[in-house]
């Protein structure tokens, strides 16, 4: 079946407003990812959240080994355009992408400025596996208690974000989607503990 | 002719700018973003703010609550309700429990929320800093440096003119300690429930072109001073006519001709619920 642009889009839009508004909170974009009849070099999941987001308005910087056909395929298929990393609306760092990149996109990403803070960067990570494992607590808004969370990714990433947002209002956003089509959304606000090793 | 409307009215790129400038309000509690506020078939300063949040927000799975000034059956709601209900064709309800979106106007409804649920407030004017500052560039920039001396003295001045803070409603909010913030025009009364509230609640303001939300467990705190705590409006004594609630915001009806006071729940839901459970037992 087709994906359909419509309600799919709203259905997977929705799953990810309500990740957003709960930092922690995994939600499930199978059904809607499974609709994606294409070969992409991205995960389905990935390409419904540009689906969602992306159109002309949008500028986007792509971190991956296929790079320059994926920037021309998203083009295709949302107008969107393709950009370098410090002017980019959106970034998506890719499975494929090098070791490098993540590090590189973090230091880089516009994190706004304090007139029009919400032209900080939104950055979309794939990455293994999303899950709510206890390796990292959350704590901000959005979260009742505490939340937690693990992604398969270089652990310094914690310590990066937490320098780009140092200065809030002023940050970047961070969607990770995984194997599974899962999601996992962290605003700004969210402060990361990393659990120690007793 | 029958035009055939797309699915909740809106095109796909107007849903895409309202869903992106919403996901942006989320990462920044109390921040007001600007977005490409569409023309509606309804008046600007009617709802259009919340109607288009909930025309980006609505599945068809949905079940929508409109109320305005409390009441699910005013004009403005049953206007609003009619025209998502028929680009949509989505269940409407009266029943706050049931709805999993409640777009509102003037109020947050008796019955807490849940956490399945999205609150969408319509807000005339969304900059609580413009009473005291014309310029929505000034106001960006006071809001850049977190300077709020402005909307402190405005609720010292009341003090200083009346002996108690005089806001009817829109009374300012401090949001995640770091963005002043206008609630929409909910009475004092509905301040707290925004603290720490289960709902997402999300605010649309058409004509001035902003979206901007309260997460879910969000600290809001209305803006006071140490000597002059804030204070909701008191219904001490008194109580619905009707269900004989008491800690609800009630309306106070004046008999014209014996000049005799009538109290009543502004939440008219909640008050009908009341009653057909006080009926059935």
């Amino acid at each position: 079946m087709k994906l359909d642009l419509v309600h799919d889009i709203q259905t997977a839009y929705r799953k990810t407003l309500a990740s957003m508004s709960r930092p922690g909170l995994i939600k499930n974009l199978r059904d809607q990812a499974d609709k994606v009849a294409m070969e992409i070099g991205c995960f389905n999941s990935t390409l419904v959240l540009a689906l969602m987001l992306f159109d002309t308005e949008v500028t986007f910087k792509i971190c991956s080994e296929h790079e320059a056909e994926m920037a021309k395929l998203i083009n295709q298929l949302t107008y969107a355009k393709a950009t370098e990393l410090e002017s980019a609306d959106y970034i998506l760092i890719l499975h494929d992408s090098k070791p490098g990149d993540l590090e590189e996109a973090f230091q880089i990403a516009r994190s706004g400025d304090l007139l029009d803070p919400h032209k900080g960067a939104t950055l979309i990570i794939e990455t293994d596996v999303v899950s709510n494992e206890r390796n990292l607590t959350l704590k901000g808004p959005g979260i009742e208690k505490e939340n937690y969370m693990d992604v398969t990714l270089n652990g310094q990433w914690v310590d990066w974000r937490e320098e780009k947002n140092s200065e809030y209002p002023l940050g970047i956003d961070l969607i990770f989607t995984d194997r599974e089509d899962n999601i996992l959304c962290l605003p700004r606000t969210t402060q990361i503990i990393k659990q120690v090793v007793g | 002719m029958k035009i055939e409307y797309n699915f909740a009215f809106f095109d796909e790129g107007s849903k895409r700018e309202i869903r992106r400038a919403t996901l942006k309000a989320i990462a920044i509690p109390g921040y007001q973003v600007p977005f490409a506020s569409r023309e509606m078939p309804i008046a600007r300063g009617w709802g259009t703010g919340g109607l288009q949040l909930t025309l980006s927000l609505v599945g068809k799975e949905d079940i929508l609550k409109v109320i305005d000034q409390g009441s699910d059956e005013s004009v403005n709601a049953v206007n609003i309700k009619k025209l998502i209900a028929l680009t949509t064709g989505i269940v409407v309800t009266d029943e706050t429990t049931e709805a999993t979106i409640i777009q509102s106007r003037h109020r947050i409804p008796e019955t807490p929320l849940q956490e399945d649920q999205i609150l969408v407030l319509q807000v005339p004017i969304p900059e609580p800093l413009r009473y005291y500052e014309p310029s929505e560039y000034e106001t960006k920039k006071l809001h850049a440096e977190h300077e709020y001396s402005g909307a402190w003295l405005m609720l010292f001045e009341q003090i200083v003119n009346y002996g108690a803070m005089s806001t009817g409603a829109d009374h300012p909010v401090m949001v995640h300690s770091r963005y002043v913030m206008a609630p929409s025009p909910i009475p004092r009364f509905d301040n707290p429930k925004l603290n720490q509230n289960k709902a997402l609640i999300l605010l649309g303001a058409g004509r001035e072109k902003k979206v901007y939300a309260v997460p879910p467990y969000t600290k809001v705190a209305s803006l006071d001073f140490a000597d002059y705590p804030f204070r909701v409006e008191t219904f001490q004594d008194k109580c619905c006519r009707l269900c004989g609630a008491k800690d609800v915001f009630l309306d106070e009806l004046l008999n014209d001709i014996t000049g005799e006071a009538l109290y009543q729940c502004n939440d008219t839901s909640y008050c009908l619920q009341r009653m057909n459970g006080i009926s059935k037992e």
